[in-house]
């Protein structure tokens, strides 16, 4: 297999809410920067923004006219019933071309891959797994996710989708939810807790796609062991079953122990665990075949550690136990505080007074999750 | 609100080898419909409801069972189940879809309560339903003139908009804190956290988020 792509362009950075904003550009250039200073063998390639078309074929044509009015200050007066101008999707100059980029690449990697060009793509933006067919939510406007998702069925690929991000993947699910061509299958904290509040185990698809949703909502405070075991014992069931011919994985760096927006304790061992099963689940079921993409992740340390071990196993590069000096001194140069010297988290332990409870409670869900969906299975 | 807030405990049991009589006379005596069944080691095997005992021992059946056969023969098996920190609203869903009127509670291998249709109806009445994306911003306030208002003024200050207010009035009891009402706001943002600290810095109890554990 020929050096997987790792797609990136500046365009991606003009996604900015604002400096006050956590979802902020600056996660993608401390990234690139240190996939730089790496001894990496990475291709960059930089793919061309979707179009109005492409984005028409996920969303209301009414919505991204709302869209493009908001990115040039022209607000419709019912800017809010798409979401858009609050607090968690304030407009800003270009906003439509900003989002478009970001679309132009996870749809880029989705098409190199139905072309038989590339089997594994990395997606070095995107994962907006939060924007609906006619509105914005969670920092998210396009779903890039399910354009991606379309231009795979449209090319007849079965496509089984892997949201790791702490949030549910709500867009996605509703996007594709009566589509039994596509599984989506999310791992989130309860949305009993956390944003958006849905994702629980009884939304499992509609009309066709019934048994094409799949929903883990884990306990706060999880730890490691507990998601894992989750994961082992749903994801790889899953995907044999449901036999994709293509992975897209939104592969969100919130659930680490660090993120300020949710309270899941992850730490990047159970990443470095998910990546490696991701990899040998795409070449034992798709030929190798999948799609990853960034996502949440707002502890900006964490989440480029995350991401960057994420491009060392797409790669297949030798991961490093250190980050370059360099590259620490000048983003704590640039204000980022107290940066890991290492590309790993140091073992970490916490003092849960639930651990018992929070442990049952996911292998209790997971297993009603599988009772749920397994009727249709079989 | 969660099922442990609302289910029955401790559960009355009924032995899986006990006579259907038995069973019968433990609905009686407790004025209960539904008993958990359970093996020698505790483990719940069942579930036998006064109808399925009537319907079994009844003379216009072919062959009804003896007033000394065992429960088993009559229960329903496997039982459909709850866990304790299921929202109530599942518990409904599951009752409405299986047809059933109660669910035991389980907890690993443990029987922890029970749930009836109606527990759930006096559920209801303490809640509503949630639509729309936004995070959980739980607050429990003392039981005065202004507090509410007092709350939904600092959230519209941080421009978040309000989707819904529960609430339910929690009353002192015994050696727990004065009477409050406990507000669970869901809010238009991703980002709660920031609200939650300023809150709590002002006074407010916050329920959740919690502060996140940091680890060693």
């Amino acid at each position: 297999m020929s050096t997987p792509p790792l797609l990136f362009d500046d365009a991606y950075l003009s996604y900015f809410f604002g400096p006050e904003h956590p979802f902020s550009p600056v996660r993608q250039r401390m990234l690139c920067s240190l996939l730089e200073a790496l001894p990496l063998t990475a291709e960059f390639t930089a793919p061309p923004a979707a179009t109005r078309q492409d984005v028409c074929t996920v969303h209301d044509a009414a919505f991204v006219d709302a869209v493009a009015r908001c990115s040039t200050g022209d607000l419709p007066a019912n800017v809010r019933d798409f979401g858009l101008n609050t607090a968690d999707v304030p407009t800003f100059d270009d906003m439509d071309a900003a989002a478009r980029a970001l679309c132009g690449g996870t749809l880029h990697g989705a098409r190199l891959i139905a072309q038989g060009t590339a089997d594994r793509v990395l997606q070095l933006g995107g994962g907006l797994h939060h924007a609906h067919r006619r509105k914005a939510s969670g920092f998210c406007v396009y779903n890039d996710l399910s354009m991606a998702i379309r231009a795979l069925r449209d090319e007849g690929m079965r496509v089984a989708y892997i949201d790791i991000d702490v949030h549910h993947g709500d867009g996605v699910q509703h996007i594709h939810e009566t589509d039994p061509g596509v599984l989506t299958l999310s791992l989130h904290e309860s949305g009993r807790y956390l944003f958006p509040g849905t994702g629980h185990v009884h939304e499992i698809g509609k009309g066709a796609g019934e048994g094409s949703t799949l929903n883990i909502p884990l306990e706060p405070f999880t730890e490691d062991d507990s998601y894992l075991e989750t994961f082992e014992r749903v994801v790889p069931f899953a995907i044999e079953r449901y036999a994709p011919d293509v992975l897209v994985v939104q592969c969100g760096a919130d659930a680490h122990f660090s993120d300020p927006l949710a309270d899941l304790l992850l730490t990047t061992h159970a990443y470095d665990a998910m990546f490696t099963q991701l990899l040998d689940l795409a070449e034992a079921h798709t030929e190798g075949r999948a799609l990853f993409t960034l996502g949440g992740g707002y502890q900006p340390d964490a989440t480029v550690r995350i991401w960057t071990l994420l491009a060392h196993h797409v790669l297949e590069a030798e991961r490093p136990t250190d980050l370059p000096a360099d590259w620490l001194d000048r983003w704590s140069d640039e204000g980022e505080a107290a940066l890991t010297p290492t590309l790993h988290d140091e073992p970490r332990t916490f003092d849960i007074e639930r651990r018992d409870s929070i442990e049952a409670q996911n292998r209790q869900v997971s297993k009603r999750a599988l009772e749920r969906i397994a009727p249709l299975w079989y | 609100m969660l099922i442990q807030d609302i289910m029955h405990h401790p559960v009355v049991t009924i032995q899986a080898t006990a006579p259907v009589h038995e069973a019968f006379a433990q609905m009686h005596e407790h004025t209960i419909r539904h008993l958990p069944v359970v093996d020698a080691k505790d483990t719940l095997v069942g579930i036998v409801t006064d109808r399925d005992i009537r319907y079994a021992t009844s003379a216009l059946t072919d062959k009804p069972v003896a007033r000394n056969d065992a429960v088993h023969t009559v229960m329903s098996k496997p039982p459909i189940t709850a866990g304790p920190r299921d929202p109530v609203e599942d518990a409904a869903r599951t009752l409405r879809q299986e047809r059933i009127g109660a669910l035991p509670v389980v907890e690993g291998d443990a029987l922890v309560g029970i749930i009836t249709g109606t527990d759930l109806l006096d559920a209801v009445l303490r809640l509503t339903g949630l639509e729309k994306p936004g995070s959980r911003l739980a607050v429990a306030l003392p039981d005065e003139p202004g507090q509410l208002a007092a709350l939904t003024a600092r959230v519209a200050d941080e421009g978040l908009d309000i989707h819904s207010v529960l609430s339910y009035y929690e009353p002192s009891e015994g050696d727990k804190p004065a009477s409050h009402l406990n507000v669970i706001l869901r809010i238009d943002t991703m980002n709660v956290r920031p609200l939650a600290a300023a809150l709590r810095e002002e006074g407010f109890q916050v329920r959740w988020p919690l502060d996140k554990p940091t680890g060693t």
